[in-house]
């Protein structure tokens, strides 16, 4: 094997751990909602599973139990910004710094508990293709999840009427409830269901990729989604591809230095977010920005 | 109208914070107690949390031997403290519930170990793994032990079970100690089995678990079928070469009860010794000027080598265990090292010539990787 | 809706002309429809808000088996009434404080800066190269001073990209600043860990700890150095320019109406980018004080979050200069007082993180009258 296949590889592995909550996060935002509390979300669907399959011995009830906890931290930031008006940076990082205090307070009593692991599962046919099979079809469960989530997203946004709702709501918020629509209710789900992706997310990396739980575990995952999103200019493939070039980008390091190379990380790690905002400036300055209408409007009326 | 209301809030902010501390007055428990009664409070302070099967596991556990042991000694502790300002404080804290003597035993809290030793001279403060270059307070200590002793009889174990020849070693910081271990294992590997090679990675973070597997991924799949580690907690490469069917050499704690068959063996600290004889050399009025206000190193020859060989896994053969303790049983001699000369850097260059044994100053200031270490250190 | 944004706390300023809707506003301690309440009743609606912080804090606590009245009242007793950590929390605030009057002057403005870690980090970066370039070479008080503008340069260039972008470029400037933390992160990373690694410190990524001359010196025998005093003086300054000066009036003027502003005659995008200019310096000042004064060397952990902590103390502050201080200096002490908690009770430290989330969004959970007059009005 070489070391662009291993990179590819640990980037697959890696980068579900940002294609989640990224997917997520552009759920959220395509209703007009930012959620920089995608990091604590991740952090409480990581411990919350762990926990979860523990408790139960089962990998896939934590995944589940995740979920629901992300949702739910999701729904404190629905609530506290389409109930509350409350400015959506702000209560983000609110609900960041909720979830790490209450995720390090009550995650000690788990660290280092087994669990289950979730199996790897070489697909039968697909995992056979050379090169590509093993980069993409040989890895565990939830890494196939993502993959189905991403054409998922991308039917529910653009081939259901609710996806068309959930997208007029991030950009003309009054002219769905003047149709009869309730934009409020739209955004609140929207955001739990991102919030609940990230929640899957935080179980990818504690259920999925480490097998352990441990304090500030997602380490910025969540702010990389965030950034993900705004490099895919909210579409759903391109979320999938920059979360994979975030993904290889961070596995990068470690497969270059297994190969006899001493690297200095830190440059190779600030890569993609110095892409990202090339990729931010190029958008805007063609006027041609995808940014949900509402989603600027939240952006800029901070005050 | 509206700018009063402003203040008017601020009053109300006012209002609140005087209620809640008068709160406090009212019903405050006295629980900043000094050292009285000829007890004496012993603080220790860890970066990670102390059950990460490794580093602070270690210094957790030999905290509890000490309050266990030691009648008139108060332990408190406190572990995920990072290795910023915030142990100053922390330090401070310890000594406002009364600590007499404190532990600081993180390597990245050295500067404000000592830094707080010189501005509180009644306090005693001990750091783990620093090294001194100068005078020492008389309140002030560094401690450690020559870990890479233990560590090369885990590569033994390691050369004699690899079939690939490969051995991978995950590690954090390049500082001196972790050369030193990624050289001693090497040698010790070559022991076993001559053409072994060992590749390594570095993490960056003494704890960071998705930095860790990454790594021990990239190893796997560059062929190693042998990991092992320079990191405080250990248990996401142990998980990790057990998914894979590798082997793994653990360090600074005894983990074998993670994967019974894929642990070889590591080495393991028994800190609880160390720790009870500087207290004792403090509460008997016998520090200043001791051993212990120094830069104390334990080693396999004085026989008080905190860092001891770990329980050996299903694995290792009995033939391969009998070699081991007699090479431990051989350090034990004077004049032995598993760094004993001829040893040669990678490009073959001689660090230690024939015939001659280096100190523990030598190792410790170690920049070079041995020859058969694949891979290069970041340089400054 | 409208897109009139109004900045908080000045709506009698702007011309006199009050916009046509007003945003909510988050951290309001107390529910104001101006004068229509009395003042014992709000006071009421804010001692209910934040004992309702404490129950919801306690109960976290009792959860993990501490008293949690034994837990308050030796954060109290071990914050707000011993000296030392009171100087300690005052020193915690430096950086705090500047990094969120970063927030606040832009704010101003009508612009998001969500980069005060990435301001710190680079203003301490600078500051320390230029500190270990200079050594002993110079008297302190120079030193100081050359570093101070370093870290001001940094910071006000950080802060200044981002503002740029969004006027020249028309990119998001919440999302940019965003994003330049990560890279400014990485940055100092990257710096630490090879090219300006401490040859002396035996592998640690960590640069070189800066000259004792260049070091803020403590000040009366206490643990204050004169960083505390330096931010307090930079505090009043900004109050001041808010308050007084033609600038601080014109920011306000375009915040609360960019395109009244610039019917008005007003350079707009020069404003606007002068405020993230300005911001970012004072959070890179914060870096350096914070280098100099505390930390003395870069390391990997040297910032703390304290530049998303100072967003929320702007705003808890509502971007007014002088409660924006409190806050900081509010949160600082908070943080302080979990030091402790851990020999005593066993707790994490991070479990103020709880604490310091409560108290952002107490008044949104208790004060009955916002659920009724919540949305646009």
């Amino acid at each position: 094997m070489n070391g662009i296949e291993q990179a590819l590889i640990g980037g697959v592995d890696g980068g579900t751990a940002i294609l989640l909550p990224g997917l997520g996060e552009l759920v959220s935002q395509r209703s007009g909602v930012v959620n920089l509390g995608t990091e604590g979300c991740m952090l409480a669907g990581a411990l919350a599973s762990y926990a979860a399959a523990v408790d139960f011995h089962s990998a896939w009830v934590g995944v589940v139990i995740g979920m629901l906890a992300g949702s739910l931290c999701g729904g404190l930031h629905a609530w506290l910004v389409v109930k509350r008006k409350a400015d959506q940076l702000a209560s983000g990082l609110v609900i960041w710094f909720l979830a790490l205090g209450v995720t390090s307070v009550f995650g000690s009593s788990f660290i280092n508990k087994s669990v289950p692991p979730i199996a790897i599962w070489k697909i039968p046919l697909l995992g056979s293709i050379p090169w590509v099979g093993r980069i993409l079809f040989d890895h565990d469960g939830l890494v196939y999840l993502s993959f189905v989530l991403v054409a998922a997203v991308w039917f529910l946004l653009y081939r259901t009427r609710m996806g068309l709702t959930l997208r007029a709501t991030g950009e003309r918020p009054e002219v769905v409830a003047a149709t009869g629509g309730h934009p409020d209710r739209v955004k609140f789900l929207a955001v739990m269901l991102g919030a609940g992706l990230a929640g899957i997310g935080g179980a990818q990396l504690s259920v999925g990729y480490v097998d352990n739980w441990f304090n500030d575990m997602t380490n910025g995952y969540g702010f990389v989604a965030v950034a993900v999103v705004l490099f895919a200019a909210w579409r759903p493939v391109t979320v999938f591809l920059g979360s994979m070039m975030f993904g290889v980008a961070l596995a990068a390091a470690s497969v270059i230095q297994a190969h006899g190379i001493a690297v200095n990380q830190y440059l190779l790690d600030s890569l993609p977010y110095v892409i990202t905002l090339i990729a931010l400036v190029a958008f805007s300055r063609r006027g041609s920005s995808q940014a949900p209408e509402g989603l600027s409007k939240a952006l800029t009326s901070s005050g | 109208m509206r700018f009063k209301s402003g203040y008017r809030r601020l009053l109300a902010i006012a209002t609140v914070v005087a209620g809640l501390g008068l709160a406090g007055c009212s019903s405050s428990p006295a629980s900043s107690s000094s050292s009285s009664g000829g007890t004496t409070t012993v603080g220790f302070i860890m970066v990670g949390n102390r059950d990460d099967y490794g580093y602070n596991q270690a210094v957790y556990s030999a905290s509890q031997t000490v309050q266990k042991d030691l009648s008139k000694v108060k332990v408190i502790t406190a572990d995920n403290i990072p290795e910023n300002d915030t142990v100053t404080r922390t330090m401070q804290s310890m000594v406002d519930s009364g600590a007499k003597i404190i532990f600081a035993t993180s390597y990245g809290y050295y500067p404000y170990a000592l830094k707080f030793a010189q501005a509180n001279p009644s306090v005693y403060v001990f750091h783990q793994g620093g090294y001194l270059n100068g005078k020492f307070p008389p309140n002030f200590g560094t401690y450690w032990g020559e870990a890479f002793e233990p560590v090369s009889l885990g590569g033994m174990a390691a050369g004699a079970v690899t079939k690939t020849h490969k051995l991978g070693f995950v590690y954090a910081f390049p500082i001196s100690q972790t050369i030193g271990n990624i050289d001693a294992f090497e040698l010790g590997a070559q022991m076993t089995d001559p053409s072994a090679q060992t590749y390594i990675v570095n993490t960056s973070n003494w704890c960071d678990p998705l930095k860790q597997k990454e790594a021990a991924q990239a190893l796997l799949s560059q062929g190693v079928d042998v990991l092992t580690q320079h990191q405080d907690c250990q248990a996401t490469v142990i998980e990790a070469a057990k998914a894979a069917n590798a082997y793994v050499v653990g360090y600074h704690y005894d983990a074998k009860s993670l994967d019974p068959s894929g642990w070889l063996t590591g080495s393991a600290w028994n800190w609880a010794p160390v720790y009870e004889n500087i207290i004792n050399a403090v509460t008997g009025g016998h520090f200043a000027g001791s051993q212990y206000n120094a830069n104390w190193v334990g080693t396999f020859a004085n026989n008080d080598n905190p860092l001891t060989l770990a329980s050996f896994g299903t694995s290792v053969d009995s033939a391969t265990q009998q070699k081991i303790l007699s090479e431990e049983d051989l350090l034990k001699q004077p004049d032995e090292s598993v760094f004993k000369g001829p040893i040669y850097a990678q490009d073959g260059s001689v660090i230690f010539p024939a015939g001659t044994t280096p100190t523990y100053a030598q190792i410790n200031n170690l920049t070079q990787l041995v020859k058969g270490v694949v891979g290069s250190l970041p340089k400054s | 809706m409208s897109d009139t944004i109004a900045p908080p706390m000045q709506e009698q300023e702007t011309d006199g002309q009050k916009p046509s809707w007003k945003r909510p506003q988050l951290f309001d301690l107390v529910s104001k429809k101006a004068g229509s309440d009395s003042f014992l009743k709000r006071l009421a609606w804010a001692l209910g808000a934040y004992v309702g912080v404490l129950v919801i804090f306690g109960i976290v606590v009792e959860i993990k088996g501490a008293n949690a009245f034994s837990v308050l009242s030796t954060m109290i007793h071990e914050t707000l009434l011993r000296s030392d950590s009171l100087q300690q929390a005052a020193l915690r605030a430096v950086p705090v404080t500047l990094a969120a009057l970063a927030v606040a002057i832009p704010a101003r403005a009508g612009m998001v800066n969500v980069g005060g870690e990435g301001q710190l980090i680079v203003g301490a970066v600078a500051a320390s190269g230029i500190g270990v370039a200079l050594g002993g070479s110079a008297p302190g008080p120079i030193g100081w001073a050359v570093m101070l503008l370093a870290g001001a340069a940094a910071g006000g260039l950080w802060g200044g990209i981002c503002g740029w972008l969004r006027t020249g470029m028309g990119a998001n400037e919440a999302v940019t600043t965003l994003l330049m933390n990560f890279i400014a992160n990485d940055l100092m990373l990257y710096l630490i860990y090879q090219p300006w690694k401490d040859p002396h410190s035996s592998g640690q990524p960590e640069s070189r700890p800066l000259h004792s001359a260049l070091q803020l010196p403590a000040l009366f025998g206490s643990q204050i150095n004169l960083g505390v005093i330096l931010a307090a003086t930079v505090a009043l300054v900004v109050w001041v320019a808010m308050k007084y000066s033609g600038w601080g009036f014109a920011l306000r003027v375009v915040g609360g109406n960019p395109e009244a502003a610039r019917r008005a005659g007003l350079g707009v995008n020069r404003l606007m980018l002068s405020s993230m200019v300005a911001g970012g310096a004072l959070a890179g000042i914060g870096g350096m004080l914070n280098l100099a004064g505390v930390e003395l060397q870069l390391r990997p952990d040297i910032t703390a979050t304290f530049g998303y902590i100072a967003f929320l103390a702007s705003w808890l502050g509502r971007h007014d200069p002088l409660k924006v201080v409190g806050a900081s200096v509010l949160f600082s002490a908070i943080a302080v007082s979990g030091d402790g908690l851990q020999l005593n009770y066993g707790l994490d430290g991070t479990v103020t993180d709880i604490l310091l989330g409560l108290i952002v969004v107490a008044p949104l959970f208790l004060s009955k009258r916002r659920l009724v007059s919540g949305g646009t009005r």
